[in-house]
Protein backbone atom coordinates (compact mmCIF):
# COMPACT_ATOMS: atom_id res chain seq x y z
CA UNK A 1 0.00 0.00 0.00
CA UNK A 2 1.18 3.50 -0.72
CA UNK A 3 0.03 6.92 0.22
CA UNK A 4 -1.53 8.89 -2.61
CA UNK A 5 0.68 11.63 -3.92
CA UNK A 6 -1.07 14.86 -4.87
CA UNK A 7 1.83 17.22 -4.79
CA UNK A 8 2.77 19.11 -7.87
CA UNK A 9 6.55 19.52 -7.52
CA UNK A 10 6.33 22.85 -9.30
CA UNK A 11 4.43 24.26 -6.37
CA UNK A 12 6.41 25.50 -3.44
CA UNK A 13 5.28 25.42 0.15
CA UNK A 14 7.33 27.38 2.60
CA UNK A 15 6.84 27.03 6.33
CA UNK A 16 8.20 30.03 8.21
CA UNK A 17 7.85 31.92 11.48
CA UNK A 18 6.43 35.43 11.35
CA UNK A 19 7.41 37.55 14.31
CA UNK A 20 4.70 39.40 16.21
CA UNK A 21 4.74 40.96 19.67
CA UNK A 22 5.89 38.31 22.22
CA UNK A 23 5.40 35.39 19.82
CA UNK A 24 6.09 33.83 16.46
CA UNK A 25 3.29 32.81 14.12
CA UNK A 26 3.68 29.59 12.19
CA UNK A 27 2.87 30.31 8.55
CA UNK A 28 2.84 28.23 5.39
CA UNK A 29 3.06 30.08 2.11
CA UNK A 30 1.81 28.17 -0.92
CA UNK A 31 3.94 30.03 -3.35
CA UNK A 32 2.94 30.59 -6.96
CA UNK A 33 4.85 32.24 -9.79
CA UNK A 34 2.93 35.25 -11.14
CA UNK A 35 -0.22 34.66 -9.09
CA UNK A 36 -3.56 36.01 -10.29
CA UNK A 37 -4.60 36.62 -6.69
CA UNK A 38 -3.66 35.97 -3.09
CA UNK A 39 -5.82 34.39 -0.40
CA UNK A 40 -5.17 34.65 3.32
CA UNK A 41 -6.77 31.70 5.12
CA UNK A 42 -8.01 32.61 8.59
CA UNK A 43 -8.67 29.36 10.41
CA UNK A 44 -11.17 28.20 13.01
CA UNK A 45 -10.77 28.26 16.78
CA UNK A 46 -8.12 26.29 18.66
CA UNK A 47 -10.18 23.21 19.41
CA UNK A 48 -11.27 22.97 15.77
CA UNK A 49 -7.72 23.15 14.37
CA UNK A 50 -7.19 19.45 14.78
CA UNK A 51 -10.27 18.57 12.72
CA UNK A 52 -10.03 21.25 10.07
CA UNK A 53 -6.34 20.97 9.23
CA UNK A 54 -6.55 18.54 6.35
CA UNK A 55 -9.43 20.42 4.73
CA UNK A 56 -7.52 23.69 5.02
CA UNK A 57 -4.28 22.28 3.57
CA UNK A 58 -6.08 20.65 0.66
CA UNK A 59 -7.97 23.87 -0.07
CA UNK A 60 -4.72 25.85 -0.04
CA UNK A 61 -3.21 23.41 -2.54
CA UNK A 62 -6.34 23.47 -4.68
CA UNK A 63 -6.03 27.24 -4.99
CA UNK A 64 -2.25 27.21 -5.50
CA UNK A 65 -2.66 24.74 -8.36
CA UNK A 66 -4.94 27.36 -9.98
CA UNK A 67 -2.43 30.18 -9.72
CA UNK A 68 -3.73 31.67 -6.49
CA UNK A 69 -1.06 32.16 -3.85
CA UNK A 70 -2.17 31.19 -0.36
CA UNK A 71 -0.96 31.97 3.11
CA UNK A 72 -2.26 29.90 6.01
CA UNK A 73 -1.15 30.14 9.62
CA UNK A 74 -1.71 29.21 13.25
CA UNK A 75 -2.95 31.87 15.65
CA UNK A 76 -0.74 33.03 18.49
CA UNK A 77 -0.62 30.41 21.26
CA UNK A 78 -2.09 27.65 19.08
CA UNK A 79 -0.64 24.75 17.10
CA UNK A 80 2.85 25.43 15.80
CA UNK A 81 2.83 29.11 16.75
CA UNK A 82 4.51 30.13 19.97
CA UNK A 83 2.91 31.92 22.91
CA UNK A 84 0.65 30.73 25.68
CA UNK A 85 -2.94 30.15 24.67
CA UNK A 86 -4.29 31.42 28.00
CA UNK A 87 -2.58 34.78 27.52
CA UNK A 88 -4.16 35.36 24.11
CA UNK A 89 -7.57 36.66 23.11
CA UNK A 90 -9.63 37.89 20.19
CA UNK A 91 -7.71 41.16 20.04
CA UNK A 92 -4.37 39.44 19.55
CA UNK A 93 -5.85 36.99 17.05
CA UNK A 94 -7.42 39.87 15.14
CA UNK A 95 -4.04 41.58 15.12
CA UNK A 96 -2.56 38.39 13.61
CA UNK A 97 -4.97 38.70 10.66
CA UNK A 98 -4.10 42.33 10.03
CA UNK A 99 -0.33 41.89 10.32
CA UNK A 100 -0.27 38.92 7.98
CA UNK A 101 -2.63 40.54 5.49
CA UNK A 102 -0.37 43.58 5.44
CA UNK A 103 2.74 41.44 4.86
CA UNK A 104 0.99 39.37 2.20
CA UNK A 105 -0.33 42.39 0.33
CA UNK A 106 3.13 43.95 0.27
CA UNK A 107 4.54 41.00 -1.71
CA UNK A 108 3.01 42.60 -4.80
CA UNK A 109 0.46 45.30 -4.11
CA UNK A 110 -1.14 45.07 -7.54
CA UNK A 111 -2.33 41.49 -7.06
CA UNK A 112 -5.78 41.38 -5.40
CA UNK A 113 -5.91 40.01 -1.87
CA UNK A 114 -8.84 37.98 -0.66
CA UNK A 115 -9.58 37.07 2.95
CA UNK A 116 -11.12 33.68 3.61
CA UNK A 117 -12.28 32.83 7.12
CA UNK A 118 -13.74 29.71 8.68
CA UNK A 119 -15.91 29.74 11.84
CA UNK A 120 -14.28 32.22 14.29
CA UNK A 121 -11.77 32.94 11.55
CA UNK A 122 -14.71 34.19 9.47
CA UNK A 123 -15.51 36.78 12.12
CA UNK A 124 -11.90 37.93 12.40
CA UNK A 125 -11.51 38.08 8.62
CA UNK A 126 -14.80 39.99 8.26
CA UNK A 127 -13.81 42.50 10.91
CA UNK A 128 -10.52 43.21 9.12
CA UNK A 129 -12.34 43.40 5.80
CA UNK A 130 -14.75 45.91 7.28
CA UNK A 131 -11.75 48.05 8.17
CA UNK A 132 -10.62 48.03 4.55
CA UNK A 133 -8.23 45.04 4.48
CA UNK A 134 -8.53 42.90 1.31
CA UNK A 135 -10.36 43.15 -1.99
CA UNK A 136 -12.91 40.35 -1.44
CA UNK A 137 -14.14 38.21 1.43
CA UNK A 138 -15.17 34.56 1.51
CA UNK A 139 -16.70 33.05 4.64
CA UNK A 140 -17.26 29.38 5.42
CA UNK A 141 -19.55 28.59 8.30
CA UNK A 142 -19.39 32.03 9.87
CA UNK A 143 -20.61 32.23 13.45
CA UNK A 144 -22.71 35.27 14.38
CA UNK A 145 -20.39 35.83 17.31
CA UNK A 146 -17.32 34.20 18.76
CA UNK A 147 -19.48 33.23 21.71
CA UNK A 148 -21.77 31.23 19.41
CA UNK A 149 -18.75 29.38 18.02
CA UNK A 150 -17.36 28.68 21.49
CA UNK A 151 -20.75 27.41 22.67
CA UNK A 152 -20.96 25.16 19.66
CA UNK A 153 -17.47 23.71 20.32
CA UNK A 154 -18.24 23.33 24.00
CA UNK A 155 -21.49 21.52 23.29
CA UNK A 156 -19.78 18.98 21.01
CA UNK A 157 -16.94 18.46 23.45
CA UNK A 158 -19.22 18.11 26.50
CA UNK A 159 -21.32 15.49 24.69
CA UNK A 160 -18.21 13.51 23.93
CA UNK A 161 -16.87 13.87 27.47
CA UNK A 162 -20.12 12.54 28.90
CA UNK A 163 -19.52 9.24 27.17
CA UNK A 164 -16.37 8.67 29.18
CA UNK A 165 -17.62 9.81 32.57
CA UNK A 166 -19.51 7.85 35.14
CA UNK A 167 -23.13 9.07 35.58
CA UNK A 168 -22.33 10.88 38.84
CA UNK A 169 -19.45 12.82 37.26
CA UNK A 170 -21.17 13.74 34.03
CA UNK A 171 -21.50 17.45 33.37
CA UNK A 172 -23.50 19.19 30.71
CA UNK A 173 -22.39 22.09 28.55
CA UNK A 174 -24.51 24.40 30.75
CA UNK A 175 -22.53 23.28 33.81
CA UNK A 176 -19.31 24.29 32.08
CA UNK A 177 -20.82 27.60 30.94
CA UNK A 178 -21.89 28.30 34.51
CA UNK A 179 -18.32 27.67 35.66
CA UNK A 180 -16.99 30.11 33.06
CA UNK A 181 -19.52 32.72 34.09
CA UNK A 182 -18.49 32.30 37.71
CA UNK A 183 -14.89 33.09 36.83
CA UNK A 184 -13.41 29.58 36.64
CA UNK A 185 -11.19 28.13 33.96
CA UNK A 186 -12.33 25.06 32.05
CA UNK A 187 -10.37 22.81 29.75
CA UNK A 188 -11.69 21.99 26.28
CA UNK A 189 -9.75 19.66 23.97
CA UNK A 190 -6.58 20.49 25.88
CA UNK A 191 -7.04 24.29 25.78
CA UNK A 192 -7.67 26.33 28.91
CA UNK A 193 -10.70 28.56 28.42
CA UNK A 194 -10.69 31.45 30.85
CA UNK A 195 -13.72 33.45 31.92
CA UNK A 196 -12.08 36.44 30.21
CA UNK A 197 -12.04 34.57 26.91
CA UNK A 198 -15.69 33.65 27.39
CA UNK A 199 -16.69 37.22 28.30
CA UNK A 200 -14.77 38.72 25.38
CA UNK A 201 -16.29 36.23 22.95
CA UNK A 202 -19.67 37.96 23.38
CA UNK A 203 -18.18 41.20 22.09
CA UNK A 204 -16.57 39.64 19.04
CA UNK A 205 -19.26 39.74 16.33
CA UNK A 206 -19.63 39.29 12.64
CA UNK A 207 -20.21 42.84 11.33
CA UNK A 208 -23.93 43.54 10.82
CA UNK A 209 -23.69 44.07 7.09
CA UNK A 210 -21.84 40.79 6.42
CA UNK A 211 -22.82 37.17 6.36
CA UNK A 212 -26.55 36.53 6.15
CA UNK A 213 -26.95 32.79 5.54
CA UNK A 214 -25.60 31.84 2.15
CA UNK A 215 -25.66 35.43 0.99
CA UNK A 216 -23.80 37.33 -1.64
CA UNK A 217 -23.34 40.95 -0.79
CA UNK A 218 -21.04 43.93 -1.13
CA UNK A 219 -19.23 45.82 1.58
CA UNK A 220 -17.48 49.04 0.64
CA UNK A 221 -18.35 48.04 -2.93
CA UNK A 222 -16.23 44.85 -2.60
CA UNK A 223 -17.67 41.33 -3.06
CA UNK A 224 -18.50 39.10 -0.10
CA UNK A 225 -19.73 35.50 -0.13
CA UNK A 226 -20.86 33.51 2.86
CA UNK A 227 -21.40 29.75 2.75
CA UNK A 228 -23.09 27.88 5.57
CA UNK A 229 -23.32 24.14 6.12
CA UNK A 230 -25.89 21.91 7.79
CA UNK A 231 -29.66 22.05 7.82
CA UNK A 232 -30.02 24.68 10.50
CA UNK A 233 -28.69 28.03 9.22
CA UNK A 234 -28.14 29.32 12.75
CA UNK A 235 -25.83 26.45 13.76
CA UNK A 236 -22.09 26.47 13.21
CA UNK A 237 -21.80 23.25 11.20
CA UNK A 238 -18.36 22.52 9.78
CA UNK A 239 -17.62 21.45 6.21
CA UNK A 240 -15.41 18.59 7.37
CA UNK A 241 -16.02 15.35 9.27
CA UNK A 242 -14.84 15.48 12.87
CA UNK A 243 -13.51 11.95 13.16
CA UNK A 244 -12.90 8.78 11.22
CA UNK A 245 -13.47 9.81 7.65
CA UNK A 246 -11.99 12.16 5.10
CA UNK A 247 -14.90 14.04 3.56
CA UNK A 248 -15.12 14.68 -0.15
CA UNK A 249 -15.02 18.44 -0.49
CA UNK A 250 -14.48 18.77 -4.24
CA UNK A 251 -17.92 20.36 -4.68
CA UNK A 252 -17.29 22.99 -2.02
CA UNK A 253 -13.83 23.77 -3.38
CA UNK A 254 -15.09 24.18 -6.90
CA UNK A 255 -18.09 26.30 -5.82
CA UNK A 256 -15.82 28.55 -3.78
CA UNK A 257 -13.21 28.78 -6.52
CA UNK A 258 -15.85 29.72 -9.11
CA UNK A 259 -16.99 32.53 -6.86
CA UNK A 260 -13.40 33.67 -6.31
CA UNK A 261 -12.81 33.95 -10.06
CA UNK A 262 -16.02 35.96 -10.42
CA UNK A 263 -15.07 38.19 -7.51
CA UNK A 264 -11.62 38.70 -9.02
CA UNK A 265 -13.12 39.79 -12.31
CA UNK A 266 -15.14 42.38 -10.42
CA UNK A 267 -12.23 43.64 -8.39
CA UNK A 268 -9.84 43.82 -11.35
CA UNK A 269 -12.36 44.91 -13.94
CA UNK A 270 -12.13 41.56 -15.76
CA UNK A 271 -8.37 41.46 -16.28
CA UNK A 272 -7.76 38.13 -14.54
CA UNK A 273 -8.69 34.88 -16.17
CA UNK A 274 -9.20 31.44 -14.78
CA UNK A 275 -6.05 29.47 -15.31
CA UNK A 276 -7.33 25.91 -15.52
CA UNK B 1 9.77 35.45 7.95
CA UNK B 2 12.33 32.95 9.25
CA UNK B 3 12.87 29.23 9.49
CA UNK B 4 14.31 29.24 12.99
CA UNK B 5 13.61 30.97 16.25
CA UNK B 6 15.48 30.68 19.53
CA UNK B 7 13.92 27.43 20.67
CA UNK B 8 12.64 25.84 17.45
CA UNK B 9 13.45 25.31 13.82
CA UNK B 10 11.22 24.29 10.94
CA UNK B 11 12.85 21.44 9.10
CA UNK B 12 12.43 19.60 5.83
CA UNK B 13 13.77 16.06 5.47
CA UNK B 14 14.08 15.17 1.81
CA UNK B 15 15.93 11.86 1.84
CA UNK B 16 14.66 8.73 0.04
CA UNK B 17 12.70 10.97 -2.34
CA UNK B 18 10.06 11.75 0.25
CA UNK B 19 9.72 15.26 1.62
CA UNK B 20 8.75 15.37 5.27
CA UNK B 21 8.12 18.61 7.16
CA UNK B 22 8.61 18.94 10.85
CA UNK B 23 9.68 20.97 13.83
CA UNK B 24 12.97 20.63 15.67
CA UNK B 25 12.98 21.69 19.33
CA UNK B 26 16.49 22.79 20.16
CA UNK B 27 18.09 21.95 23.45
CA UNK B 28 18.09 24.70 26.01
CA UNK B 29 20.81 27.33 25.71
CA UNK B 30 20.76 28.07 29.41
CA UNK B 31 21.62 24.50 30.28
CA UNK B 32 25.39 24.53 30.88
CA UNK B 33 27.41 22.25 28.66
CA UNK B 34 24.64 21.84 26.13
CA UNK B 35 24.96 22.90 22.53
CA UNK B 36 22.05 24.57 20.83
CA UNK B 37 23.36 25.35 17.39
CA UNK B 38 21.73 22.38 15.72
CA UNK B 39 24.75 20.13 16.23
CA UNK B 40 23.84 17.92 19.13
CA UNK B 41 26.75 15.54 19.18
CA UNK B 42 26.17 12.20 20.82
CA UNK B 43 22.82 13.10 22.25
CA UNK B 44 19.75 10.99 22.28
CA UNK B 45 16.90 12.66 20.42
CA UNK B 46 13.18 12.19 20.85
CA UNK B 47 11.08 11.71 17.72
CA UNK B 48 7.29 12.10 17.87
CA UNK B 49 5.15 10.28 15.32
CA UNK B 50 1.58 11.33 14.47
CA UNK B 51 -1.40 9.75 16.18
CA UNK B 52 -4.32 8.84 13.94
CA UNK B 53 -5.60 11.90 12.02
CA UNK B 54 -3.53 14.23 14.19
CA UNK B 55 -1.06 16.86 13.05
CA UNK B 56 2.44 16.81 14.46
CA UNK B 57 1.24 19.15 17.23
CA UNK B 58 -1.07 16.33 18.41
CA UNK B 59 -4.43 16.85 20.14
CA UNK B 60 -4.52 20.10 22.09
CA UNK B 61 -0.91 20.76 20.99
CA UNK B 62 0.26 18.27 23.62
CA UNK B 63 3.23 17.09 21.53
CA UNK B 64 4.50 20.68 21.30
CA UNK B 65 4.44 20.84 25.09
CA UNK B 66 6.29 17.54 25.51
CA UNK B 67 8.88 18.36 22.86
CA UNK B 68 9.54 21.73 24.48
CA UNK B 69 9.92 20.06 27.88
CA UNK B 70 12.28 17.31 26.72
CA UNK B 71 14.40 19.80 24.76
CA UNK B 72 14.73 21.94 27.88
CA UNK B 73 16.09 18.88 29.67
CA UNK B 74 18.69 18.36 26.94
CA UNK B 75 17.01 15.89 24.58
CA UNK B 76 16.72 17.41 21.11
CA UNK B 77 13.16 16.70 20.04
CA UNK B 78 11.57 16.36 16.64
CA UNK B 79 7.97 16.29 15.52
CA UNK B 80 7.31 15.15 11.96
CA UNK B 81 4.26 15.01 9.72
CA UNK B 82 4.43 11.60 8.08
CA UNK B 83 2.89 11.23 4.59
CA UNK B 84 -0.85 11.85 4.78
CA UNK B 85 -0.63 13.92 7.97
CA UNK B 86 -0.61 17.68 8.62
CA UNK B 87 1.65 19.59 6.24
CA UNK B 88 2.90 16.52 4.38
CA UNK B 89 2.70 16.45 0.59
CA UNK B 90 0.50 13.38 0.43
CA UNK B 91 -3.13 12.49 0.91
CA UNK B 92 -3.83 9.78 3.50
CA UNK B 93 -4.02 6.22 2.18
CA UNK B 94 -7.54 5.00 1.50
CA UNK B 95 -7.49 2.38 4.26
CA UNK B 96 -5.52 4.60 6.58
CA UNK B 97 -5.87 2.72 9.86
CA UNK B 98 -5.18 -0.62 8.22
CA UNK B 99 -2.16 0.90 6.53
CA UNK B 100 -0.84 1.96 9.95
CA UNK B 101 -1.75 -1.30 11.65
CA UNK B 102 0.18 -3.27 9.05
CA UNK B 103 3.30 -1.17 9.48
CA UNK B 104 2.78 1.09 6.46
CA UNK B 105 4.87 3.87 7.99
CA UNK B 106 7.75 1.67 9.17
CA UNK B 107 10.05 2.20 6.21
CA UNK B 108 9.58 5.94 5.89
CA UNK B 109 9.68 6.61 9.65
CA UNK B 110 12.88 4.60 10.08
CA UNK B 111 14.48 6.30 7.05
CA UNK B 112 13.64 9.71 8.48
CA UNK B 113 14.96 8.62 11.87
CA UNK B 114 18.29 7.77 10.19
CA UNK B 115 18.26 11.13 8.42
CA UNK B 116 17.82 12.91 11.74
CA UNK B 117 20.61 10.91 13.35
CA UNK B 118 23.00 11.87 10.55
CA UNK B 119 21.97 15.50 10.28
CA UNK B 120 22.07 16.22 14.01
CA UNK B 121 24.87 13.80 15.02
CA UNK B 122 22.59 11.97 17.38
CA UNK B 123 23.65 8.85 19.26
CA UNK B 124 20.19 7.46 18.70
CA UNK B 125 16.52 8.25 18.89
CA UNK B 126 13.67 7.49 21.27
CA UNK B 127 10.47 7.16 19.28
CA UNK B 128 7.30 8.39 20.93
CA UNK B 129 3.82 7.79 19.59
CA UNK B 130 0.23 8.05 20.71
CA UNK B 131 -2.37 5.37 19.90
CA UNK B 132 -1.90 4.64 16.16
CA UNK B 133 1.35 6.61 16.44
CA UNK B 134 2.49 4.04 19.01
CA UNK B 135 1.82 1.28 16.48
CA UNK B 136 3.93 3.09 13.88
CA UNK B 137 6.60 3.63 16.53
CA UNK B 138 6.89 -0.11 17.23
CA UNK B 139 7.21 -0.96 13.54
CA UNK B 140 9.69 1.88 12.94
CA UNK B 141 11.81 0.80 15.91
CA UNK B 142 11.99 -2.70 14.52
CA UNK B 143 13.06 -1.37 11.14
CA UNK B 144 15.94 0.79 12.33
CA UNK B 145 18.88 0.24 14.65
CA UNK B 146 18.99 3.96 15.49
CA UNK B 147 15.99 3.56 17.77
CA UNK B 148 17.22 3.19 21.36
CA UNK B 149 13.91 3.25 23.17
CA UNK B 150 10.16 3.70 22.87
CA UNK B 151 7.57 5.83 24.63
CA UNK B 152 4.12 4.47 23.82
CA UNK B 153 0.94 6.28 24.84
CA UNK B 154 -2.09 3.99 24.91
CA UNK B 155 -0.74 1.55 22.33
CA UNK B 156 -3.09 -1.12 20.99
CA UNK B 157 -2.27 -4.52 19.62
CA UNK B 158 -5.38 -5.39 17.68
CA UNK B 159 -7.11 -4.37 14.47
CA UNK B 160 -9.69 -1.69 15.06
CA UNK B 161 -12.73 -0.78 13.07
CA UNK B 162 -12.35 2.71 11.61
CA UNK B 163 -16.03 3.42 11.26
CA UNK B 164 -18.69 1.87 13.45
CA UNK B 165 -22.13 1.35 12.03
CA UNK B 166 -24.79 3.91 12.98
CA UNK B 167 -26.77 1.29 14.86
CA UNK B 168 -23.70 0.29 16.85
CA UNK B 169 -22.94 3.90 17.74
CA UNK B 170 -26.51 4.54 18.83
CA UNK B 171 -26.52 1.36 20.88
CA UNK B 172 -23.30 2.42 22.59
CA UNK B 173 -24.72 5.83 23.35
CA UNK B 174 -27.86 4.27 24.77
CA UNK B 175 -25.93 1.91 27.05
CA UNK B 176 -23.91 4.86 28.36
CA UNK B 177 -26.86 7.14 28.89
CA UNK B 178 -29.68 4.96 30.18
CA UNK B 179 -29.91 2.81 33.30
CA UNK B 180 -31.52 -0.11 31.48
CA UNK B 181 -28.90 0.13 28.78
CA UNK B 182 -26.16 0.21 31.40
CA UNK B 183 -27.61 -2.86 33.09
CA UNK B 184 -27.87 -4.83 29.85
CA UNK B 185 -24.36 -3.71 28.93
CA UNK B 186 -23.08 -5.10 32.26
CA UNK B 187 -24.70 -8.49 31.54
CA UNK B 188 -23.16 -8.46 28.06
CA UNK B 189 -19.76 -7.71 29.59
CA UNK B 190 -20.06 -10.60 32.04
CA UNK B 191 -20.82 -12.94 29.13
CA UNK B 192 -17.77 -11.61 27.33
CA UNK B 193 -15.68 -12.21 30.46
CA UNK B 194 -16.84 -15.82 30.55
CA UNK B 195 -15.97 -16.26 26.90
CA UNK B 196 -12.52 -14.77 27.55
CA UNK B 197 -11.96 -17.10 30.51
CA UNK B 198 -12.83 -20.07 28.31
CA UNK B 199 -10.24 -18.94 25.77
CA UNK B 200 -7.54 -19.10 28.48
CA UNK B 201 -5.52 -16.08 27.46
CA UNK B 202 -5.28 -16.96 23.80
CA UNK B 203 -5.23 -13.81 21.71
CA UNK B 204 -8.57 -13.22 19.93
CA UNK B 205 -9.03 -13.18 16.16
CA UNK B 206 -8.59 -9.42 15.96
CA UNK B 207 -5.01 -9.64 17.32
CA UNK B 208 -2.49 -7.75 15.20
CA UNK B 209 -0.09 -10.65 14.77
CA UNK B 210 2.58 -8.82 12.70
CA UNK B 211 2.66 -6.04 15.29
CA UNK B 212 2.86 -8.47 18.19
CA UNK B 213 5.75 -10.22 16.44
CA UNK B 214 7.63 -6.95 16.10
CA UNK B 215 6.84 -6.09 19.69
CA UNK B 216 8.14 -9.43 20.92
CA UNK B 217 11.40 -9.03 18.99
CA UNK B 218 11.97 -5.55 20.37
CA UNK B 219 10.85 -6.04 23.94
CA UNK B 220 12.56 -9.38 24.45
CA UNK B 221 15.84 -7.91 23.15
CA UNK B 222 15.85 -5.54 26.12
CA UNK B 223 14.97 -2.29 24.37
CA UNK B 224 13.87 0.18 27.04
CA UNK B 225 10.16 0.83 26.57
CA UNK B 226 7.84 3.08 28.53
CA UNK B 227 4.12 2.49 28.16
CA UNK B 228 1.74 5.11 29.47
CA UNK B 229 -1.89 4.22 29.86
CA UNK B 230 -4.84 6.51 30.33
CA UNK B 231 -7.22 5.15 32.98
CA UNK B 232 -10.30 3.42 31.63
CA UNK B 233 -13.71 4.13 33.15
CA UNK B 234 -14.90 1.47 35.64
CA UNK B 235 -11.51 -0.28 35.51
CA UNK B 236 -8.83 1.22 37.70
CA UNK B 237 -5.19 0.42 37.05
CA UNK B 238 -3.86 -1.23 33.93
CA UNK B 239 -6.69 -3.63 33.27
CA UNK B 240 -8.79 -3.19 30.13
CA UNK B 241 -12.53 -2.63 30.15
CA UNK B 242 -14.57 -5.50 31.49
CA UNK B 243 -15.08 -8.11 28.82
CA UNK B 244 -12.16 -6.96 26.70
CA UNK B 245 -9.07 -9.06 26.16
CA UNK B 246 -6.07 -7.85 28.16
CA UNK B 247 -3.74 -7.13 25.26
CA UNK B 248 -1.30 -5.21 27.40
CA UNK B 249 -0.94 -8.11 29.81
CA UNK B 250 -0.53 -10.43 26.84
CA UNK B 251 2.15 -8.17 25.32
CA UNK B 252 4.01 -8.05 28.63
CA UNK B 253 4.02 -11.83 28.81
CA UNK B 254 5.35 -11.98 25.26
CA UNK B 255 8.12 -9.55 26.19
CA UNK B 256 9.61 -12.09 28.56
CA UNK B 257 11.93 -11.82 31.54
CA UNK B 258 14.77 -10.00 29.80
CA UNK B 259 12.54 -7.15 28.75
CA UNK B 260 12.80 -3.65 30.15
CA UNK B 261 9.23 -2.53 29.73
CA UNK B 262 7.88 -0.05 32.25
CA UNK B 263 4.13 0.51 32.40
CA UNK B 264 2.64 3.53 34.16
CA UNK B 265 -0.90 4.76 34.48
CA UNK B 266 -1.22 8.46 33.69
CA UNK B 267 -3.70 9.43 36.37
CA UNK B 268 -6.28 11.96 35.27
CA UNK B 269 -5.47 11.56 31.59
CA UNK B 270 -8.06 10.97 28.93
CA UNK B 271 -7.20 8.92 25.87
CA UNK B 272 -5.88 11.97 24.00
CA UNK B 273 -3.50 12.85 26.88
CA UNK B 274 -4.19 16.45 25.83
CA UNK B 275 -5.79 17.53 29.09
CA UNK B 276 -3.59 19.25 31.64
CA UNK B 277 -3.37 16.25 33.98
CA UNK B 278 -2.66 13.90 31.09
CA UNK B 279 0.07 15.94 29.48
CA UNK B 280 1.74 16.61 32.83
CA UNK B 281 1.61 12.91 33.74
CA UNK B 282 3.25 12.02 30.43
CA UNK B 283 5.95 14.65 30.93
CA UNK B 284 6.74 13.59 34.49
CA UNK B 285 6.83 9.84 33.76
CA UNK B 286 8.76 10.25 30.53
CA UNK B 287 11.33 12.60 32.07
CA UNK B 288 11.86 10.21 34.94
CA UNK B 289 12.25 7.31 32.52
CA UNK B 290 14.62 9.25 30.23
CA UNK B 291 16.73 10.19 33.24
CA UNK B 292 16.94 6.58 34.31
CA UNK B 293 17.71 4.92 30.97
CA UNK B 294 19.28 7.75 28.97
CA UNK B 295 20.89 10.13 31.46
CA UNK B 296 22.29 13.31 29.96
CA UNK B 297 26.07 13.48 29.90
CA UNK B 298 26.69 9.82 30.47
CA UNK B 299 25.42 8.48 27.20
CA UNK B 300 28.83 7.67 25.75
CA UNK B 301 30.60 6.80 28.99
CA UNK B 302 28.56 4.75 31.33
CA UNK B 303 24.95 5.53 30.59
CA UNK B 304 22.35 3.72 28.63
CA UNK B 305 24.71 2.61 25.91
CA UNK B 306 26.42 0.40 28.45
CA UNK B 307 23.08 -0.78 29.73
CA UNK B 308 21.83 -1.28 26.26
CA UNK B 309 24.58 -1.90 23.71
CA UNK B 310 24.22 -1.52 19.96
CA UNK B 311 21.06 -3.27 18.83
CA UNK B 312 21.63 -6.36 16.75
CA UNK B 313 20.74 -5.94 13.12
CA UNK B 314 18.56 -9.01 13.17
CA UNK B 315 15.53 -7.02 14.25
CA UNK B 316 15.93 -4.71 11.30
CA UNK B 317 16.32 -7.75 9.08
CA UNK B 318 13.18 -9.27 10.46
CA UNK B 319 10.96 -6.30 9.79
CA UNK B 320 10.18 -7.74 6.39
CA UNK B 321 8.71 -10.81 8.01
CA UNK B 322 6.85 -8.71 10.57
CA UNK B 323 5.07 -6.50 8.07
Amino acid sequence: METQSTMNPALLEQARYFTVRDAHLYTVLHQVASPIARVLLVGPFASERHFSYHTWVRWARYLAARKIEVLRYDYRGIGESTGTFEDMGFETWSEDVQLLAEWFKKRSPNVPLMLHGLEIGAILAAQSFQMGVGDALLLWSPAASANQALRSSLLRWARLEQLFESPENRRSASDYIRQLEQGSVIEVQGYQWSSRLWRDSSHCHLPDNIGDGGALCKVNNKPVRSIRFGKDPSSVAMPYARYDEVKELGGLYSLSFDWITEALKESTGGHNERSD
Amino acid sequence: MKEAIKSRELIVLDGVDVIIRGTYHKICEQNPGLQSNGVTKDRIGVLFLNGFMATRASNGDAAVYWADSFAKLGYPSFRLDLPGYGDSDENPPLEWLNFINLGGYATIASAKMRELVTRYNLAGVIIAGHCAGAVSAIYAAAAGRECKGLVLLDPYFHFQKTVRSKIRRRLNLWTWQSRVGGFLSSIYNVLKEIRLALRRNTAPENANVPLLRCWKELASSGLPILILKAPVRKTPGMKPRIGEFDYLGYALRLAGRMSRVVVKVADGADHSFANRLGRDAVRVHAEQWLGEYFPIGSWKEEGAIALYPERPNKIGMKIASCV
